[in-house]
Parts: C-alpha cells; sequence; structure tokens
C-alpha cells in the first residue's frame, strides 16, 4: 500500500492538472471533437446516397403535378427548386451542384383518348461523367412508373426482382470513419501528449527533482498510465456522446468492451508516447521522434481512410501498428456488436504491444 | 562528543576523458552547516549529485549516516532531502498538491497546509509555482526538501538569482533549519554567505578539494602569509547602504 500511494496521489494531482491546462483540454478533449464535426458533417446519416437534380415541367396536366410531388417525397432525390430553365439547369450539371434533369413535356400525363389513360415520358439528362447518377435515377424513375403503370392496366410479370437491404440498420460513412476518430483521440493523447511533455519537465528540471525522492520508475509510469487511461476514456466518451446525439452514429456493441478496449489501447499508445519522450532529452529530440512514430499510424492504421483501399503489402505492414488492432477492434464492437472474446488477434496484438513497449520505455527512460 | 554523519572518502566521476571529481575525500559533523564552495565547473553540483544518489559513483566510497550511498540508494534517498539547482516544479499544481505528492514519495503524509504557513508562503498554498516569486519559489523548493524530516538537507546554489532581501530571509530559514538539528550541506558563489552560514567550508577546484576548515580558521592562514588588502576594507560596503535604505523586510 505504501508503494502504491504516491502512484494514486500523482495521478489524482495529474487529472486536475490536466482540467486547469487550457492547451492540454483542446488538443485532448476539442481537437478530435473538431474531426467529428467535420467528417459528421461530411458523412452524416442525413447524406446517404441521394441526388440532386433539377425538374422542368412543361406539362399542365393534374397528372404531372402528383408525380412531381411524388419525385419530392423521394428520399433518393433531393428536388432543386431553384432552377426553372434548361440553361440553368446545364450550367448546374457543369459545374457539380446537380447530378441530372428531368424534363416533363408538355403533353406529360394528358390522357389519350382511345384508352383514358394518361401517358407520357419523362426525359433525364444527365452529365456523361456522372455515369452511376444517369443510370441509377434512369432505374428509379422506371420503377417508380412500373408501380404508376400498375395502377392503370395490370400485366402479370413473370419474373420480379424483390431487394432487400441484410441489416435493419443501415451503417453509414460515419459509422465507419468513427472508429477511426476514436483511434486518433487515443493517439493523439498517447503519442502526441507525452513526447511532448515529458522532454520538457526534463529541460526544466522538474523530472530531476522527482528523483531525488524514493519513487521509482514503475510507481511514475503507473500513476502516468492511470491518469491518462481515466483521461482517454473520458476523451472517448465525449466522442461518443456528441456522434451519437448529434450524428445519430449506431452502437451495436456493449460498452464494456468498448471500455475495456479503450482502457488496453489508451495503455499501448501512452506506452509509445512514454518510451519515446521518456528517451528524448529535449524538445528537439522528442518533436520529430513524435512525428516519425504517430504519422504513418495516423495515415496507415485506418484513422483517416479505410485500410482495405491500400495495396495489400501496405495493409500487411501497417497490420503490425499498435494502433490498427485497436481501431479495427473498436470499429468490430462499434458496427457489428463482437464482444472482447471475440477480438482474439486484435486482443492478441494490442497485448504483445503492451509488454513490448513497456520493456523499452524502461529500458530507456532517463530522468534528465 | 562530534558524531560524523557523512563520511566522503576518494570519490571520483569520470566522465569520458574528463575526471570531473578527482578524488575527492571530508566528512560531515552532524548538526553542522558545511559548505562546498568553487567556480564553476569545479565539481561542486556532481560531488553532491553523487552523494544524494542522483548519479552513479565511479570510485571511492561514500557512507551517509552509515549507509552505504553507492549499495543502498533508495535508502539514502529516504534519510535526505534535496533541492536541486533550479528547482521547478510543474506548473498548474498547487503547491499544496506539489507536497503532498513529495511526502507521498517517502510514504509519509503531511499537513501541507501547515508547512507551507511555516515558511511564510501561507497565503500561497492555493497558488501555482510559477505564480512564485524567487524567493517565495526557493522557499517552497526547501520546503519540500524537508517533507520527510531528513537527516541531510542539500541545498544547491540556494540563494543564485535571489534579491539582498530575499537571501538574507534565506540565510535565516538555513540556521533556523540548523538548529532543529537538521545537517545542511550546501555550494555557493557567495563568500559572504558561506561566512556567515557554514561552519565549515571545502573549496574545490578542477574536482579536487584545495581547502578545508572553518572560515575563521582559512582566513586566519591566509593572514598569517602576510596577505594584505590591496585596498583598506571600510565598516560598511555597498549591500549594507542598499539593506540600510530598502530595509531587510522580504519582498514580493
Amino acid at each position: 500500500m505504501k508503494q502504491i500511494r504516491p502512484v494514486l496521489t500523482f495521478a489524482k494531482i495529474d487529472i486536475k492538472r490536466l482540467f486547469r491546462d487550457k492547451t492540454g483540454i483542446f488538443f485532448i478533449f476539442v481537437f478530435p471533437l473538431i474531426f467529428l464535426l467535420v467528417f459528421g458533417g461530411i458523412f452524416g446519416r442525413d447524406t446517404d446516397i441521394s441526388f440532386s437534380i433539377a425538374l422542368i415541367n412543361n406539362s399542365d396536366s393534374a397528372f404531372s403535378q402528383s408525380f412531381v410531388e411524388q419525385l419530392d417525397k423521394n428520399e433518393i432525390f433531393s428536388l432543386n427548386q431553384e432552377i426553372t430553365s434548361e440553361e440553368q439547369a446545364l450550367e448546374e450539371m457543369n459545374r457539380g451542384s446537380v447530378d441530372a434533369l428531368i424534363t416533363l413535356p408538355d403533353n406529360f400525363g394528358t390522357v389519350l383518348p382511345e384508352n383514358g389513360y394518361p401517358s407520357g415520358t419523362a426525359e433525364v439528362l444527365y452529365d456523361r461523367g456522372n455515369e452511376q447518377a444517369g443510370v441509377t435515377l434512369g432505374s428509379v424513375l422506371e420503377s417508380v412508373f412500373t408501380e404508376i403503370n400498375a395502377e392503370f392496366v395490370t400485366v402479370e410479370t413473370p419474373f420480379n426482382v424483390q431487394v432487400e437491404p441484410t441489416e435493419v440498420e443501415g451503417l453509414t460513412t460515419l459509422d465507419y470513419i468513427f472508429s477511426g476518430l476514436l483511434g486518433f483521440t487515443i493517439l493523439s493523447l498517447g503519442v502526441f501528449g507525452p513526447t511532448t511533455v515529458f522532454p520538457r519537465m526534463k529541460e526544466r528540471g522538474i523530472l530531476r527533482r522527482y528523483h531525488t525522492t524514493p519513487i521509482r520508475v514503475w510507481q511514475y509510469f503507473a500513476a502516468n498510465v492511470l491518469s491518462n487511461s481515466f483521461v482517454g476514456l473520458l476523451a472517448v466518451t465525449l466522442m461518443f456522446v456528441v456522434a451519437v446525439l448529434l450524428f445519430d452514429v449506431s452502437m451495436r456493441g456493449d460498452y464494456l468492451s468498448l471500455i475495456l478496449l479503450t482502457i488496453l489501447g489508451t495503455m499501448v499508445l501512452f506506452g509509445v508516447g512514454l518510451a519515446a519522450g521518456g528517451w528524448a532529452k529535449n524538445e528537439n529530440q522528442a518533436a520529430p521522434l513524435a512525428n516519425l512514430v504517430a504519422f504513418p499510424m495516423m495515415f496507415l492504421s485506418g484513422v483517416f481512410f479505410p485500410r482495405f483501399l491500400m495495396p495489400e503489402w501496405l495493409q500487411t505492414v501497417s497490420n503490425f501498428f499498435p494502433l490498427t488492432p485497436l481501431i479495427d477492434g473498436l470499429r468490430l464492437i462499434i458496427t457489428e456488436g463482437k464482444t472482447l472474446l471475440e477480438l482474439g488477434p486484435e486482443i492478441a496484438m494490442l497485448m504483445g504491444w503492451l509488454v513490448l513497449i513497456y520493456l523499452i520505455a524502461f529500458r530507456v527512460f532517463r530522468w534528465e | 562528543m562530534i558524531e560524523t554523519i557523512l563520511e566522503v572518502k576518494n570519490l571520483k566521476k569520470i566522465y569520458g576523458s574528463n575526471t570531473a571529481v578527482d578524488g575527492v575525500s571530508f566528512s560531515v559533523n552532524k548538526g553542522e552547516v558545511f559548505g562546498i564552495l568553487g567556480p564553476n565547473g569545479a565539481g561542486k553540483t556532481t560531488t553532491l549529485e553523487m552523494i544524494e544518489a542522483m548519479r552513479p559513483i565511479d570510485g571511492g566510497t561514500c557512507l551517509l549516516d552509515g549507509i552505504d550511498v553507492a549499495k543502498q540508494s533508495h535508502k539514502i534517498k529516504q534519510i535526505i532531502g534535496v533541492q536541486p539547482q533550479t528547482a521547478s516544479f510543474e506548473e498548474k499544481t498547487k503547491l499544496t498538491e506539489l507536497l503532498e505528492f513529495f511526502a507521498s514519495t517517502y510514504g509519509e503524509r503531511v499537513d501541507a497546509r501547515e508547512i507551507l504557513a511555516d515558511m511564510q508562503l501561507g497565503e500561497k498554498a492555493d497558488a501555482y509555482p510559477e505564480s512564485l516569486s524567487g524567493g517565495q519559489r526557493q522557499r517552497f523548493s526547501i520546503a519540500a526538501a524537508l517533507v520527510n524530516k531528513p537527516e541531510v538537507l542539500f541545498l544547491d546554489e540556494p540563494t543564485t538569482g535571489l534579491d539582498p532581501q530575499a537571501r538574507r530571509n534565506l540565510w535565516e530559514l538555513v540556521e533556523s533549519i540548523r538548529d532543529k538539528g537538521v545537517t545542511v550541506i550546501l555550494t555557493t558563489h557567495y563568500m559572504d554567505e558561506a561566512e556567515k552560514l557554514c561552519d565549515r567550508v571545502a573549496i574545490m577546484d578542477s574536482g579536487k578539494i584545495i581547502a578545508l576548515d572553518s572560515p575563521d580558521k582559512l582566513i586566519k592562514k591566509l593572514l598569517k602569509r602576510g596577505f594584505k588588502k590591496e585596498k583598506q576594507v571600510a565598516q560598511a560596503n555597498l549591500e549594507d547602504v542598499f539593506i540600510d535604505l530598502t530595509g531587510k523586510e522580504l519582498r514580493a
């Protein structure tokens, strides 16, 4: 107990100190939130695959009116109401802000005298460079028409296609990116923090002063690991609350697994920072080292880009980065509802790093 | 009966081809104020740091309170208090918190506010160290070095950079610590300070001790050799004028 008390005392003070430090708060809590807001704004739930279309209705038939209303309700389209002429529409298409133009000719929806049905052909104009929009729009309109046609003429169709989503709730891009952002939060807390703080404390003789007391390196390490795990958990919680409230990010797994993995990940990444910052004599030595360690992880472990987009050899290399199993693990918990017990490879890799990195950190640590 | 608390024999520190401390021997009596003087680079701080178990000893032996420093560094740290040169503390940390932490490393609990009040720092208990003046910082640093009620207190250049009032105040503090029975070992560049505070001084140059005695005896020895100051010393100096004009009270 006598050995543990300095650890607890120091950890408690360390946490209090963090909340008095505006720069620290910014980098640990606000900075990742900014990323979340940016990515959430881009990839949030509101912006599922949708096409912005212009519609020019040259017909005054009742049918054409109700057709336009129906299109407007369709979630796949967002109707640009401001465009009224073909020229304007073409201009916007060139700029890329409008994906396609639907024109209803003046005879659209007029009732034919021979059978009493309304009829017509909707013209879809799309940009050559935006094939996807054209094809999707064409098939969506076709299915809309099929439904309408069925109301007038009963046709038995021997072959049909039934389309259903695999899961009840769809995953958005943000759901996928979110785990990467959590990884980024833990990375910046674990690596950028200690690689700046420890060398600065050495330069100012603060660690030297600690070294005059009987405190042991493991006690000092343990205190820092404790306070940083707590702060890491807090930062991840904050990200979660904002992501769920603002962007409706879905959490499929259990929170216990998430908490335990967050703590394990924070311990590993803080170990990386501790090894680098504990070794470096001054900030000039530490800053390049921190970047050398953090940037490859930031770009290759799946923080900002999914790893499956990378060439295979790069994926193999980044498999061994400590951030990779953390982000993969978080993603499996959050998007696939896996529990910690199902994350064998990820946990094994993190545990391996935990042992290795703290062995290194103990060996290279210097008080001054 | 004089009791020895520190026994240093033939202490050596070698950095590559440079012998920073070259066979230093001396002993310190319990309850005395012992000064180590010398120009910059003489090896004062390195000598202190070896005795404080901060730096490996390359040669010789060092017994503090009967404990071998080289073999039982952890035990040594329990019974000494150290104020390193230019001691600095973590920012945004209350003085009370710092003292509680330092005490906890010795397995002790302290009443931080009481300690600070004793050190004339009562009003600063909830302040951060970066808001302290030079003199306050040195007093706090000494307070932190005393949390474990050490046998020996080491002060490395405690008054460097302080104004005359703060220096005098610190001298009084050192004397009061000695009066409580704590042995004090200090280094300094100021001869008036050594003369005022130290029972005995060792003068170091180039890693060796070149003289060791009480300030009085060292002065007498010099006079015996027929030394005379070029200029007759006046009964007062500029510092006396300064103190007379500005008073002894501590500022800021």
